[in-house]
C-alpha cells in the first residue's frame, strides 16, 4: 500500500494524537451526560460531589418516561419491520430489475436523505393536519420510514449487489421456482445486509427527535421527544439518565451491527 | 426417427445484435457434444435458451419430440453447472445436493440415500458437512455437478465449467466427468472456447462462429475434413497458401499461385469458378519435406528459413517461391532432421487427401 502506517515514522505518532483527540472530542459530551445521570447533584454540578442511582429510580417509577420508551420501541420495531421489507423489495428492482429509469428511482429512494430533516418535517406536518395523522402512531410510523428507508435501500442493494444473480439461476433450475428462489436461496445469501438495514432503521427511529416533534401529542411522545419537552420545563439528573439509556441501547446495537460485519467478511 | 434432443433453427437477437442465427442441431441420448467457437459467437446464448433464461426470437427446441420453450425453466427438470462458482454460500455441501431434491419434497431417506450416491459420484464421499467456503475452486465445481445429476436430469448443461481454474486440475476434472458421463449416460451439452478441452472430452463438436454453427462433426471428422477456413484454421494448426482457382471439376480444383506455380486435385470447400481467389491448408504435420520434387501437383519449392529443435521433433520454418511462410515438423530421428541448414532449396509434398481448398469470400 502506498500510504503504509507503519512506514509512516514520526507522523505515525502525530496521526494517533489526532485520532485519539478527535475521539475524545466526540465522546467527551456523552461521558458528561453518563457522569451527571449517576451523580447526586440535583443542580447537575460538574464533577459530582457523590454517586446515586436515584434518577434511575425517579425515571423507572415515572410512567411518563416508561411509557415514552414503550411508544419509541414500539415505533422503532415496527418502523425496522416495515422499512426492511420494502428496503428488500426496492433493492430487488433496483439491482435485478432490467427497466428504464432505473438509476432515476434509485435517486428518487435515497433524496430523503438529502434532504433538511426539518423540510421533511414540516411538509409532513401540513400533509398529515389534512389526514388526521399528527400524533397518532401511523404518522410517527410514516414519517420515521421516511427517513429510515433510504438507509434500509443502500445497505441491501450493497448486498445483494455482491450476491452474484447465477446462484439464483442455479436455484431455479434445480426446480426452485423465481420466488422460491429468492425465498430460500437468495434471503439467506444477503441476511448480513438484512440484519445492518434492520438494526440501523431501527437506530434511525430511536434517536430521531426533528419529525418526532412535530408528530409528538401530549398523549404520545418519543423517548428524544420527552428528553425535549422536559429540558425545557426544568433540568433535573432524570433527564442525564434517560439520555444514558438511550445512548446505551444505540451504542450496543452498534456493537451488534459491527460483529454482524466482521462475521460477514471471515 | 425423431431426435432426442433438436435444436431447431434457434435464432436470438439483443436489438441489432444477432447473437445466434439459425441455429441447427441434433442430440442423440447419451451423446457429449460440445459447442466450441471464440468468445461472443452465441455458445453461451444457445444453452441459456435451452435452459429457459432466453425466450428466442425464432425457432423451437424438441426434447422426445416435446417443444420446452412453453415451459418454465424451473419445470424442465434440466442440469446445469455454470462458469462461476454457484454454491449456496449459507447451505453445507450435503444441504446443496440436497437442494433439488428438497424442493422436489423428496422423502428424508431418499435424500440422504441420493446425496451419498452424488457425492461419491464426484469422489467426494464424507464432505456432506463442510460450507463451500471452506473448498477449492476446483471441488466446489464438483459439488456443483452432484448437485445438477442429483435428480437425473435428462440433460445437463455445462457453460465453461472449469474456465476458472489452473490447467493441471482442469485436466483433472476433465477426466471426471468423461467417467461421470459414461458412468450416467447422462446427455451433455458442454460449451468451451478451449479446443484441446472439446477433442478430450466430446462425442461431437459443435463449431460456432459469429451466432452460426459452421460445422458439425466427431474431433477426426473436423481435423481431417474441414468444411470452411474457420474451422480448419479452429481445430488444429494449419498454414494457408493464398492462390487463385485454376480448373474446378468434382468436387476437386487446382490453384494457381503468385509465382506460377500450380497444384492439382485438391478437394475444395465451398463454390468456386477457375480464377475466384483460394487459399490452400495444409496440416504442419501432414507435409513431408524432401530433397527431390514430389508428384507433380502435389509438391511445392521451398526455401528453409529456420530450424528450432523441440525434443520430439524439429519445427522448419520454410517460405514458398512467392514468399508465403508455413512450418513443417521432422519427428526425431527423420533421416533429413540434422542435415538440412538456413537457406536450403527443399520440396514440399503431401499425401492427396492432406490439402484442402477454401474459396475466398
Ligand atoms: N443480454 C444481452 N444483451 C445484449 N447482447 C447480448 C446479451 N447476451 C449476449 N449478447 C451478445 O450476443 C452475442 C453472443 O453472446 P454469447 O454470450 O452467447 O457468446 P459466447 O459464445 O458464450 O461467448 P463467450 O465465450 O465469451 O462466453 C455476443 O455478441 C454478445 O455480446
Ligand atoms: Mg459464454
Amino acid at each position: 500500500m502506498l500510504l503504509d502506517f507503519n512506514k509512516l515514522g514520526a507522523w505515525k505518532w502525530a496521526l494517533s494524537a489526532i485520532c485519539a483527540v478527535m475521539s475524545l472530542f466526540l465522546l467527551l459530551p456523552i461521558l458528561f451526560i453518563v457522569a451527571l445521570s449517576f451523580g447526586n447533584s440535583r443542580w447537575l454540578i460538574f464533577p459530582p460531589p457523590g454517586w446515586t442511582l436515584k434518577w434511575y429510580e425517579e425515571l423507572f417509577a415515572d410512567p411518563r418516561w416508561m411509557g415514552a420508551a414503550l411508544t419509541s420501541a414500539k415505533i422503532g420495531v415496527i418502523v425496522m419491520v416495515i422499512s426492511v421489507a420494502l428496503g428488500l423489495l426496492a433493492s430487488l428492482a433496483l439491482v435485478r430489475g432490467t427497466f428504464k429509469g432505473r438509476e432515476v428511482l434509485r435517486a428518487f429512494f435515497l433524496t430523503p436523505m438529502v434532504l433538511p430533516v426539518v423540510i421533511v418535517a414540516v411538509a409532513l406536518y401540513a400533509a398529515f393536519l389534512r389526514l388526521g395523522l399528527n400524533g397518532t402512531l401511523l404518522g410517527f410510523v410514516i414519517a420515521h420510514v421516511i427517513v429510515a428507508l433510504p438507509f434500509a435501500i443502500i445497505t441491501i442493494t450493497g448486498a445483494l449487489e455482491t450476491f452474484d444473480p447465477a446462484i439464483e439461476d442455479a436455484a431455479i433450475l434445480c426446480g426452485a421456482s423465481p420466488w422460491e428462489a429468492r425465498l430460500r436461496v437468495t434471503l439467506p445469501g444477503i441476511r448480513h445486509g438484512l440484519f445492518s438495514a434492520a438494526i440501523f432503521s431501527f437506530l434511525i427511529s430511536w434517536d430521531e427527535v426533528v419529525l418526532a416533534i412535530f408528530m409528538a401529542s401530549p398523549s404520545l411522545q418519543t423517548l428524544p421527544v420527552k428528553v425535549w419537552t422536559t429540558l425545557r420545563q426544568d433540568l433535573t439528573p432524570v433527564i442525564a439518565a434517560a439520555s444514558t439509556l438511550l445512548v446505551a441501547l444505540t451504542v450496543l446495537l452498534m456493537i451488534a451491527a459491527a460483529v454482524l460485519r466482521k462475521g460477514k467478511s471471515e | 426417427m425423431t431426435p432426442f434432443l433438436h435444436i431447431n433453427g434457434i435464432r436470438k437477437t439483443y436489438g441489432t445484435v444477432v447473437a445466434t442465427d439459425h441455429v441447427e442441431l441434433s442430440i442423440a441420448e447419451g451423446e457429449f457434444m460440445t459447442f466450441l467457437g471464440p468468445s461472443g459467437s452465441g455458445k453461451s446464448t444457445t444453452l441459456y435458451i435451452l435452459a429457459g433464461f432466453q425466450d428466442p426470437t425464432a425457432g423451437d427446441i424438441k426434447l422426445r419430440g416435446q417443444s420446452i420453450l412453453q415451459t418454465p425453466s424451473h419445470k424442465r427438470n434440466i442440469g446445469m453447472v455454470f462458469q462461476r462458482y454457484t454454491l449456496f454460500p449459507h447451505l453445507s455441501v450435503g444441504e446443496n445436493v440436497a437442494f433439488p431434491l428438497r424442493v422436489r419434497r423428496m422423502g428424508q431417506d431418499e435424500i440422504a440415500q441420493k446425496v451419498k450416491r452424488a457425492l461419491s459420484l464426484v469422489r467426494l464421499d464424507g464432505f456432506e458437512d463442510r460450507m463451500p467456503a471452506k473448498m477449492s475452486g476446483g471441488q466446489q465445481q464438483r459439488v456443483a455437478l452432484a448437485r445438477a445429476l442429483v435428480y437425473d436430469p435428462p440433460v445437463l448443461l455445462m457453460d465453461e465449467p472449469l474456465s476458472a481454474l489452473d490447467k493441471k486440475l482442469r485436466e483433472e476434472i476433465q477426466f471426471e466427468i468423461r467417467r461421470i458421463h459414461q458412468e450416467t449416460g447422462v446427455t451433455i451439452l458442454y460449451v468451451t472456447h478451449d479446443q484441446e478441452e472439446a477433442l478430450r472430452l466430446s462425442d461431437r463438436i459443435a463449431i460456432f462462429n459469429k451466432g452460426k454453427i459452421e460445422q458439425v462433426g466427431t474431433g477426426p471428422e473436423l481435423y481431417a475434413n474441414p468444411a470452411t477456413h474457420f474451422v480448419a484454421d479452429f481445430i488444429g494448426d494449419s498454414a494457408f497458401l493464398a492462390g487463385e482457382l485454376a480448373g474446378v471439376g468434382q468436387g476437386r480444383a487446382g490453384l494457381r499461385f503468385a509465382d506460377g506455380s500450380t497444384v492439382a486435385a485438391v478437394p475444395l470447400h465451398g463454390l468456386g469458378v477457375a480464377g475466384q481467389a483460394a487459399e490452400l491448408m495444409l496440416r504442419p504435420e501432414r507435409i513431408e519435406l524432401t530433397p527431390e520434387a514430389g508428384p507433380e501437383g502435389a509438391s511445392l519449392p521451398v526455401t528453409v528459413e529456420d530450424l528450432t529443435f523441440l525434443g520430439n521433433n524439429t519445427t522448419v520454418s520454410a517460405r514458398t517461391g512467392w514468399g508465403a511462410a508455413l512450418t513443417v515438423r521432422l519427428n526425431f530421428g527423420h533421416p533429413l532432421a540434422g542435415r538440412i541448414a538456413r537457406g536450403d532449396r527443399l520440396h514440399i509434398r503431401w499425401a492427396p487427401e492432406a490439402a484442402h481448398a477454401f474459396v475466398k469470400g
